[in-house]
């Protein structure tokens, strides 16, 4: 059996195990914290191509979950779009911004392109947060055009509470995990596919790939364009499945979490993000009564795990 | 000239703080995303040194550099020295330090709890230069910084261990195979970091007041600064942060505060397409 077979039939009967789960656990928080596993596994899968398989390190992948979840949530509030083409617009707008910042570290290398990033992700939350002007006047106070300190809200949903009644959140969770398995499918046959050799080829060495016509213009474009895609389309759901959005996404308390989970699994493997997002929040969950600890726990596990185990639970396998 | 006295001042600040980046950089192609967390440290242990203890301020400002120092040496001994030879060092050390960086900084939290605290190294008082009124903070301030940035260039040029560390940073082999005991360099760069990254905190925090998280702010600027001039000119670094410091205090005065990082950053990523190895960087080329 084929690689790409086998990992997609791996996918497949995850997937149907997953969507038999809800019949069998009933709690609303349960399904609800899946969900999230759901998002934070997009997010991963689709920065692991970028940081694991093009082996560009950048840190901007959570202002792109930004740039979703505020597209749909801006394209709500202000416009009073339906929710699935505000997503599907604010995806399409999150590809723009990741090729634009593609271009930007094009001529840059490794940590240069870490500190680029991350200082690009600072200013669009400072420019955010730092906003006080007032764009409109609703009823409930001022409202600066990127919503300032206080995000949006009310801003609609997929339309499962008219449908479902209390039971929404379990049309949530499929589509949730819909748009997990095809995120997966998709990084499957990019990893596997010509692309993604072109990809390891400019990871392990840029001067042969480009000698062989491996352009590095043309695939680092391609890759922050198509990564973007699911993480912006993430970041949308997101803003649905919480009905909020505010600047706590840009923490980097946040980007440390899912940066944990990609480097706990292992960097550049199909399952190792995924499999470090599900034992990341199960460690979470168990860490949620320590309040501050749970900080410095995270900043253990990441740090030991580099240092111990640098390529992550999928490399101990080779 | 108010505008040049702050902006000098700032510039000092992020000057000797970046040195530090620099520096590390330098020697062993370590990003230290930590080093905010340790400028913070030290803030607080001079703090605690002065405030709880009462002991007096030259007693607190060396006790800082000296557990700041020892935090450095510690991140080499447990995080750099493991994964030195691996092949994505940059990279992995980039994040084991960012990890290193969170411990320490909610360590703090729990010690000193979220509420910002006075530094109480503090000079009253102004120096009155025509009608110009320049705190004697800010004077004091400079005069630090030109004073350890001067016995950092002295330390570098003139003494056996400066040149080992120069060595190292140009050629880690050619330096080894000279028989320069490179892993004592690699500890002392990161101690010597650490102690500037104490005084830098206690001169930030003395001016903005003391927070877990003072350092993020000074450490990215830090970082883009070693990014402009370069990663690992600690000259060039020197030049950066003053002109960066003079730009900020400018952009502030004449556009106003909640834009001035936005607008250097902005700058920032020009220069960086216009010479992606920094202003003071050389182009390095590479060979098949």
């Amino acid at each position: 059996m084929t690689g790409v077979r086998r990992d997609v039939l791996i996918c497949l009967a995850l997937a149907a195990a997953m969507a038999l789960l809800p019949a069998m656990v009933g709690t609303r928080y349960v399904i609800t914290q899946i969900t999230l596993f759901f998002i934070w596994g997009v997010v991963v899968t689709q920065w692991n191509l970028v940081l694991g398989v093009a082996g560009i390190f950048s840190l901007a992948q959570m202002a792109l979950f930004a740039v979703g979840a505020y597209g749909t949530a801006m394209l709500g509030y202000y416009f009073g779009w339906p929710m699935p083409l505000a997503m599907l617009v604010a995806a399409l707008v999150t590809v723009a911004v990741s090729m634009l910042i593609g271009l930007a570290c094009l001529r840059l290398r490794g940590p240069y392109v870490a500190l680029l990033t991350l200082a690009i992700a600072q200013v669009i939350y400072l420019m955010v947060v730092n906003d006080t002007g007032c764009f409109t006047n609703p009823p409930s106070g001022c409202m600066p055009l990127f919503g300032g300190v206080r995000g949006f809200s009310r801003f609609g949903d997929l339309g499962f509470r008219a449908i479902l009644g209390s039971k929404w959140f379990i049309g949530q969770y499929y589509v949730g995990l819909a748009l997990l398995v095809l995120a997966v499918l998709f990084s499957i046959l990019l990893i596997r596919g010509p692309l993604g050799l072109a990809f390891k080829a400019l990871r392990d060495n840029p001067g042969y790939a480009m000698s062989r016509g491996v352009g590095q213009l043309k695939y680092q474009l391609w890759v922050f364009g198509l990564s973007a895609f699911f993480t912006g389309l993430a970041g949308a759901f997101y803003a649905v499945q919480f009905g909020v959005v505010g600047p706590i996404v840009f923490s980097l308390t946040m980007l440390l979490f899912l940066l944990a989970m990609i480097v706990v699994g292992g960097m550049g493997t199909i399952w190792g993000p995924l499999l470090g997002a599900a034992l990341l929040m199960l460690a979470d969950e168990g860490m949620r009564e320590m309040g501050d600890w749970r900080d410095i726990g995270l900043g253990l596990i990441l740090a030991l795990f580099v240092i111990t185990l640098p390529r992550g639970l999928a490399g101990l396998r080779r | 000239m108010q505008i040049v006295a702050s902006g000098l001042t700032l510039g000092a600040m992020y000057a000797v703080s970046t040195i530090g980046l620099a520096l590390v950089y330098g020697a062993l192609n370590m990003l230290n995303m930590a080093h905010g967390a340790v400028l913070a440290l030290g803030g607080y242990v001079c703090f605690y040194a002065m405030a709880v203890l009462g002991l007096p301020a030259i007693v607190g400002v060396a006790a800082a550099a000296v557990i700041c120092g020892g935090v450095g040496l510690a991140i080499y001994h447990l995080a750099a020295r493991p994964m030195l030879n691996s092949a994505n060092f940059e990279t992995q050390i980039f994040i084991a330090t960012i990890g290193i960086g969170t411990v320490i900084e909610n360590v703090i939290l729990r010690l000193f709890g979220p509420q910002p605290k006075a530094q109480p190294l503090n000079l009253p008082g102004a120096l009155h230069i025509g009608h110009v009124a320049i705190p004697l903070q800010n004077v004091l301030i400079l005069a630090v910084a030109v004073a350890m940035m001067a016995s950092v260039a002295w330390l570098l040029g003139r003494t056996r261990a400066g040149r080992a560390i120069r060595a190292t940073a140009q050629n880690r082999e050619a330096a080894q195979l000279m028989g320069v005991r490179i892993g004592r360099v690699y500890a002392q760069v990161l101690a010597l970091s650490g102690a500037l990254a104490a005084v830098s905190g206690i001169m930030i925090s003395s001016l903005a007041g003391l927070l877990p998280n003072v350092g993020a702010d000074p450490m990215l600027k830090a970082f883009v600064i070693c990014v402009v001039a370069g990663l690992g000119q600690v000259r060039g670094a020197v030049v950066a942060a003053l002109a960066l410091g003079l730009l900020e205090s400018a952009i502030q005065y004449a556009v106003g505060v909640q834009y001035s990082f936005a607008i250097l950053l902005v700058i920032v990523i020009a220069a960086l397409i216009w010479r992606p190895y920094g202003l003071f960087g050389r182009k390095q080329v590479v060979r098949l």
